[in-house]
């Protein structure tokens, strides 16, 4: 029974090993320098060992932002992140996973009329800008030194590439470790609190039941980076993504730091120490981290023309997929609990009153129509901008 | 990281290789020319057997460097641009031995008047694929480098346009003892002559690009 209500999430973590795969070896793969088989293998393992060891911080803060108490309630909310990922990147619209989840998890705790953590919900909405800021300085800064060493080097070009080859390869195991380490959150965080396993002695290793959770997820990511992330690698690295093997080093390693950063318990517990506040452990979008690497270099060489379009969908994304996925965890819920009977978790941290007589059940009835509203004006606005844009283009083709 | 070390280690001594070969034919050629217009046949005949065997070379270098890169997957994203450089420079060594077969196969009369000019153009066109060799080389290890050698190349081939131009206007406006077809045939020989700065012209603008968007 307990496979059965994993498999929305084992979904969730193989659309993400079959797309986000490709943000870590994308660049690599789609340039010639690192072979399909040989990063899809190196993505694979250390995507488990990410995840398997590395990956309790973040998911703690999504379990912070709502404690999913039943197994039918986290099926339902990781399967609406997966179907919001899966409609929305058919449509051709910017998504994240990371983003997907949460807004499942709060439309959770609407449906069950759980209290949001706002503090919780600061921290994440503020790594979501922080993450792509923090990527582009890293490029910025990392590309400016390599740019330095090369040229102090004097190493023969063939010797350097080698070098850069070799070093791909180390920073996209290290970005693959840390894709697992903090996206193993968005894929089983939200069955942490409701499937309860005991720890197990391996013999020359014990997992503790989270651990197996994430172990099951992480098997699911390299499924996904096996089976189905050589056209999605080969796509990013030939056409999005076109960097010089320097730059697509740079990006890599840029996109593992700031996921490293958002997901290591130990870096948080060593800012705490010397006196600084905490680093939040938060589930953060890859994909929008390497968008941001990448203008980070764009910027570096002085790119004046930065696609204000390709900035425009990372902030849209922050607004639309959420709100997409909380309506349709809301709905889900709904029909899962009223259709199927199935327990889909219950209150155990109500909202305050908010004093002036207005419920919780008024704040959903009128919001949760309110936001419907605004996801389809805004899917009415895109489709008639697209529309617009392809009549423009028509005209200008054939006047 | 052996594998990749050990093939970078023997493909960079075949490009090395084969810019020694390249730059010993320019060498070649112009001995060769100096011993035709001095009409030393013997050291012509040897000249002309070395530049025939160093062409060779670099024609299997030039492929042996193309293969390693194809079947290693070095330098995957300048692949193109590197065969073409590499198809540029060996398009001097065979236009240089072409050269040098003209005036074995064609035995064209230079006037003594003119051996000094024939000498002097065939010096300042090898200088110009002479001086691309350091660039080819720079360009490997300090890119940004490459600008300031190849402005010794881009001198050399104006030098070059100029003294066939002085030269063949010497040739049609002065030289009235020498018939039409020597004044032709003197002109194409030029032109042959020629074509080695033009060739080291094509690569070195083909090298400036590349280094550009190395240092990017």
């Amino acid at each position: 029974m307990i496979f059965l209500f994993l498999t929305s999430g084992l979904f969730l973590g193989w659309t993400l090993g079959a797309n986000d795969a490709a943000n870590v070896f994308g660049s690599a793969v789609g340039s010639r320098m690192v072979s399909f088989t040989r990063a899809a293998v190196i993505a694979s393992i250390f995507v488990i060992l990410g995840a398997v060891l590395q990956g309790a911080g973040a998911s703690e803060t999504l379990g912070r932002l709502g404690t999913v108490n039943a197994m039918g309630g986290s099926f339902t909310v990781a399967l609406a992140a997966a179907l919001t990922v899966y409609f929305m990147t058919r449509a051709g619209l910017p998504v994240s996973t990371t983003q997907a989840i949460v807004g499942a998890i709060i439309g959770w705790n609407f449906f069950t009329n759980n209290a949001i953590d706002t503090q919780t919900l600061t921290q994440i909405v503020a790594t979501w800008i922080t993450g792509p800021v923090l990527g582009a300085l890293f490029a910025y800064v990392l590309y400016h030194l390599v740019k330095i060493t090369r040229r102090r080097i004097r190493t023969h070009l063939l010797k350097y590439e080698s070098w850069l080859r070799f070093g791909l390869m180390i920073a996209g195991a290290f970005g693959a470790y840390s894709l697992g380490a903090n996206n193993i959150a968005n894929v089983m965080g939200v069955f942490v609190p409701s499937i309860a396993l005991e720890t197990t002695d391996f013999g020359i290793f014990t997992l503790t039941g989270p651990q197996q959770l994430f172990f099951l997820g992480a098997i699911a990511i390299a499924a996904g980076i096996l089976t189905y992330s050589r056209k999605v690698m080969q796509t990013v690295g030939a056409n999005l993504l076109e960097l010089s093997s320097e730059a697509a080093f740079v990006v890599v390693l840029s996109q593992a730091l700031v996921l490293f950063i958002f997901s290591s318990s130990a870096l948080s517990g060593l800012m705490v120490k010397i006196g600084l506040p905490p680093i939040p452990l938060v589930p953060v979008s890859s994909t929008q981290v390497v968008v941001g690497s990448v203008l980070g270099i764009g910027l570096y060489k002085g790119v004046r023309n930065i696609n204000l379009k390709v900035l425009g969908g990372i902030a849209s994304g922050w607004i639309t997929t959420p709100v997409a996925a909380g309506v349709l965890a809301f709905l889900l819920l709904f029909f899962v609990k009223n259709l199927f009977g199935i327990d889909v978790g219950h209150s155990f941290n109500p909202p305050a009153s908010t004093g002036e007589g207005i419920s919780t059940a008024m704040i959903i009835r009128y919001s949760i129509p309110a936001l419907l509203a605004v996801t389809a004006a805004y899917l009415v606005y895109l489709v008639l901008s697209e529309k617009k844009k392809t009549e423009r283009l028509n005209k200008e083709y054939y006047k | 990281m052996s594998l990749f070390t050990r093939t970078t280690r023997e493909l960079t001594v075949r490009i090395d290789e084969f810019f020694d070969t390249i730059e010993i034919g320019i060498l070649i050629f112009k001995e060769g020319i100096k011993a035709y217009v001095n009409g030393d046949t013997n050291a012509f005949q040897n000249h002309l057997t070395k530049i025939d065997d160093l062409e060779g070379k670099a024609d299997k270098l030039q492929r042996a460097i193309e293969n390693d890169m194809i079947v290693h997957s070095i330098l995957p994203q300048q692949r193109s641009e590197m065969v073409k450089l590499l198809w540029q420079l060996d398009e001097i060594i065979d236009t240089a031995k072409k050269s040098l077969n003209e005036f074995y196969v064609e035995l064209p009369h230079i006037p003594a008047s003119l051996a000094h000019d024939f000498i002097s153009l065939a010096e300042v066109s090898g200088n110009a694929a002479e001086e691309l060799m350091p660039a080819a080389r720079a360009f490997f290890r300090e890119p940004h480098l490459v600008r300031e050698k190849l402005i010794r190349v881009y001198f050399f081939e104006r030098e070059t346009d100029k003294s066939a131009f002085q030269m063949k206007k010497k040739v049609f406006h002065e030289m009235n003892d020498l018939s039409l077809a020597e004044k032709a045939h003197i002109r194409y020989i030029t032109h042959h002559i020629e074509n080695i700065s033009d060739s080291a012209q094509a690569a070195a603008d083909l090298l400036a690009s590349m280094a550009i968007r190395q240092m990017l």
